[in-house]
């Protein structure tokens, strides 16, 4: 992949120290009273009870969940940039007519 | 697509398409179990580095694209995929805070603490929309590459 392999050390050095470092950072929110409240107040996830569902159901709605997170909001941007290019060439067109 | 290494368009296709293949594996715990979420995570660093790496030029300029005189969908898109690497880099970051088979494979002792658990399953949550709204972002490069990686290129 010559694209890929083009200066390859230097930029993944760079993408990799960017990433390591802001990583770091982000470390430090468990410094926060943010975190302190969180963690006083406690948090548990998935240590409860599993539901009574067949086992491929167990293994398929993950991934149905995923699609719809992923593909709503992805439709819905998509037809709100559909719909902002129509008006705008509806707008274009009103303009030069007049 | 037999040439797909030698165009960059479309080899930031396909690395892309493995990216987001990876990324759905990865985001199901409930169904490929703990342990090989975790070590699919790690795994998906590859990915996630390439895809920036493959993004470099685009990456760099974007700063100072920000600041000129640009439209409003693409200053989004920029802001946006600041922010969702942020947010990839906070559940990366989480996720090995919370680690239950990496850390303990490797004998390193880990206090999980439940603001970590907390952070890695809301932002885990979040990047998923996040992630529809960047692929709508770039819609109609996907509808175009999808044409062009399926249909048979014919000589003139």
């Amino acid at each position: 992949m010559k694209h890929l392999n083009y200066r390859l050390k230097p930029r993944l050095t760079v993408a990799l120290a960017i990433s390591v470092l802001i990583s770091l950072m982000l470390i430090l929110l468990e410094l926060t009273p943010w975190a302190e409240q969180i963690n006083l107040q406690g948090y548990s996830h998935g240590n409860g009870e599993k539901p009574d569902i067949p086992s491929y159901m167990r293994f398929i709605l993950p991934f149905v969940k995923e699609l719809i997170l992923i593909g709503v909001p992805m439709l819905l941007t998509v037809f709100v940039m559909k719909f902002y290019g129509f008006l705008k060439s509806l707008y274009k067109a009103k303009r030069i007519n007049n | 697509m037999s040439d797909w290494k030698q165009n960059l368009q479309k080899t930031r296709y396909v690395m892309d398409v493995i990216f987001l293949i990876g990324f759905m594996l990865v985001s199901a715990p409930q169904a490929t179990g703990l342990p090989l979420h975790e070590w699919f995570s790690v795994v998906l660093i590859i990915p996630f580095m390439i895809h920036l790496l493959l993004h470099w030029d685009w990456a760099k300029s974007s700063f100072k694209r920000l600041c000129s005189k640009v439209t409003i969908k693409e200053r989004f898109n920029i802001v946006w995929s600041y922010l969702i690497y942020l947010m990839m880099l906070l559940v990366f970051v989480s996720g090995f805070l919370v680690s239950e088979a990496i850390f303990p494979f490797l004998g390193i002792p880990l206090e999980i603490q439940d603001f970590w658990s907390k952070i890695h399953h809301d932002s885990a949550t979040l990047i998923m929309p996040m992630l529809g709204v960047h692929l709508a972002l770039h819609w109609s490069w996907i509808i175009k590459f999808t044409k062009r990686m399926t249909t048979k290129e014919t000589l003139a």
